[in-house]
């Protein structure tokens, strides 16, 4: 019963606001605000409704329930990894020995083993609880162990320091013919640049640590439509801003939580909502968002964090280590439930839930 | 977590440790392949395996230590660059540290909640000798008096994976008339990573303490830990290639007795010239690679 009630509100909502963002047309990527910028006006989402909402309140979740916007989601993700000019001369200042020098640091290697393992944990399966309309039906986010759809060390086509958004698509629609895909709609595309080569804006101070978006031909002139793309930038030039040691405070140990803290946040936003709010020609492709246009992760964006002060996982939803389907620990944001909290909505999913969950 | 009070011998004792020998760098192995011959001629449906061996030659390992001192190039500026070096000199950080700016007295713990990460800039990759302790001093200077506590904490990189080594906490009765107090520490590692690569070290210095009015952490080499390290890496092998110099499939070899030897059974290739590859590997150190010719008959 529940369930249809929701679906009835949501299906007004998504008529409500797709006229509504019809008539400002205002686009930008979805940004993940690093963690001193939350409430940056220029890093907010554009606005779908009326009745405008502040942001996030720094380290605390955004209240308010996600309402299905009408666009598709995806069902049985697929994630594709591209590392972009990784093996480039001069990608990385600096080696580690035993380490390749494609990757002295290690963060390939965690974000491929974190995406390897998302698959069957409950911090994904936190999603399966929204939905798309099919004919009517839902049909809901599942979550199988393997959402990995493979990765890709492109050093043929040359990346540079100050990438634009547009060569961010671009890499993109040259990743979906490396890869061969022919399901967009369940496929995204993690376009994730070494040290010395990031896209403008987060070289630029913007405030952001990544941002997703989706193609389609008015904001992403002679790319393929269609195409939910991460623009994943190496936050660890951005140190605790962009999750350094947010969640494990060894030196080394928290080195990367970073990585996985932030692309995490965009993979399952693209998952919920792969169409990135998108309204073209009145259809809204948005999928899952609240009235003020935050998505599941940035609801939970960077709960708890007091830059070391604390540890995060002591406040419900805050960032945390979750345990991987191969047994190992990643660091993690939680990600809005609408269950949680009896209904009530809640950050979940990292293991530090709010004590009355869905 | 240990705790005792620094005495004048240990000082003394922490002094001359400076003197213990640094392990060289750089280490090279190499290899030879000594069968089959080179042109050699071998029946296929005779030898359906061929035997391949060698000689191989390994670095010593011969242990010691490897002092890190604690450096600084600057003073409260984005180019601090608290970091570990091997060699010690004159830092422009020298003196800089930290200011608490309050006393809480006795009872108390007067706690900045703050560290300082000194990651090692050089000296990697580090063969850790985990047989004997890890020890060091961290010397205070400035206006100061009263009770200190450092708390140290030493971790690596271990095959690509965080490892803690150890951490330890000492305290000392700071001399307000002194140039500095050295207040030792010893972190013995676990024996499980005794012979471990470190690929990358850091050691995480957290002071505190009740009187503590203001305190720095003594630089220009009056700070620092030794490692105890083997010269070269312990682990060794040799791995061979069939007609393939990328050894993108290898085989690893038995090392023998002596280690300077190396042998391994392989299936005879088919009919026709062949060439078998073998290399040495010593920790990260790859030797340039032995090949042999040869050629199989039916």
């Amino acid at each position: 019963m529940k369930r249809l009630v929701l679906s009835a509100a949501a299906a007004l909502a998504a008529f409500t606001f797709a006229a509504s963002a019809a008539a400002d047309p205002a686009h930008h990527p979805l940004y993940m605000p690093d963690a001193r910028n939350m409430q940056n006006p220029a890093l907010q989402p554009p606005p779908i409704c009326c009745s405008p909402v502040g942001p996030p309140v720094a380290g605390e979740p955004a209240p308010v329930n996600m309402a299905y916007f009408g666009g598709h989601i995806q069902v049985v993700p697929k994630i594709y990894l591209v590392f972009w000019g990784w093996g480039q001369a001069g990608a990385f200042d600096h080696t580690t020995p035993g380490m390749p020098t494609y990757d002295p640091d290690g963060a390939a290697a965690r974000m491929t083993d974190f995406v390897k393992a998302i698959g069957g944990t409950g911090w994904a399966g936190v999603q399966t609880q929204y939905y798309e309309l099919d004919n009517g039906q839902e049909v809901h986010i599942t979550n199988p162990a393997n959402q990995f759809g493979g990765v890709w060390y492109d050093n043929t086509n040359p990346i540079h320091d100050n990438v634009t958004g547009l060569e961010l698509a671009q890499e993109a629609q040259r990743a979906v013919a490396h890869f061969g895909v022919t399901d967009l709609h369940d496929s995204q595309f993690v376009i994730a640049q070494p040290q010395k080569f990031n896209e403008a804006g987060f070289n630029g101070g913007v405030g952001y640590c990544a941002w997703h978006d989706y193609t389609q031909p008015q904001y992403y002139p002679g790319v393929q439509p269609g195409i939910s793309f991460t623009n994943m930038p190496y936050v660890l030039n951005l140190g605790s801003s962009c999750g350094q040691n947010s969640v494990n405070t060894a030196y080394f140990a928290g080195k990367l939580d970073g990585f996985t803290i932030v692309m995490g946040h965009e993979i399952e936003e693209t998952i919920t909502d792969p169409g990135a709010e998108d309204v073209i020609n009145g259809q809204n492709l948005g999928g899952w968002y609240d009235y003020a246009a935050y998505e599941n992760g940035d609801k939970c964006a960077w709960v708890g964090y007091t830059f070391g002060l604390s540890s995060p996982s002591t406040v419900p939803g805050g960032l945390n280590d979750i345990t991987g389907n191969d047994g190992k620990k990643y660091a993690v944001q939680s990600l809005w439930s609408n269950d949680s909290a009896a209904g009530v909505g809640y950050c979940a999913g990292a293991g530090d839930d709010f004590p009355v969950t869905g | 977590m240990k705790t005792g009070v620094c005495r004048v011998a240990a000082v003394v004792v922490a002094a001359s440790a400076l003197l213990l020998t640094s392990v060289a760098a750089g280490a090279t192995s190499s290899v030879t392949i000594t069968t089959p011959r080179a042109g050699q001629s071998i029946s296929l449906k005779k030898n359906p395996y061929l035997a391949v061996a060698g000689g191989v030659s390994f670095a010593a390992t011969t242990p010691g230590s490897t002092a890190f001192y604690l450096r600084r190039d600057g003073c409260g500026t984005s180019n601090d660059n608290p970091h570990l070096s091997t060699t010690s000199g004159t830092d422009g950080g020298g003196g800089c540290g930290l200011i608490f700016n309050a006393v809480v007295g006795v009872g108390g713990d007067l706690d900045q909640g703050a560290f300082v990460d000194f990651p090692a800039t050089d000296g990697m990759p580090l063969p850790l000798d985990a047989t004997h302790a890890i020890d060091g001093a961290i010397a205070l200077t400035g206006a100061q008096v009263g009770l200190a506590t450092v708390d140290v904490t030493l971790e690596a990189l271990v095959h690509g994976n965080a490892v803690t080594l150890g951490s330890d906490s000492e305290s000392a009765v700071l001399d307000p008339t002194g140039n500095d107090t050295p207040i030792p520490f010893t972190i013995q590692p676990s024996a499980t990573l005794d012979g471990s690569d470190l690929q990358a070290l850091d050691l995480r210095v957290h002071i505190h303490g009740p009187n503590i009015y203001s305190g720095f952490i003594s630089l220009n080499g009056n700070s620092y830990v030794h490692v105890p390290s083997y010269a070269a890496s312990v682990n060794k092998a040799v791995q061979i290639s069939v007609d393939d110099p990328t050894f993108a499939n290898p085989t690893p070899a038995r090392l023998d007795a002596t280690g300077s030897g190396w042998s391994v059974a392989i299936p005879t290739p088919a009919i026709g010239k062949h060439t078998i590859y073998a290399e040495s590997i010593q920790g990260f150190d790859t030797s340039a690679p032995a090949s042999r010719t040869f050629t199989v008959t039916k």
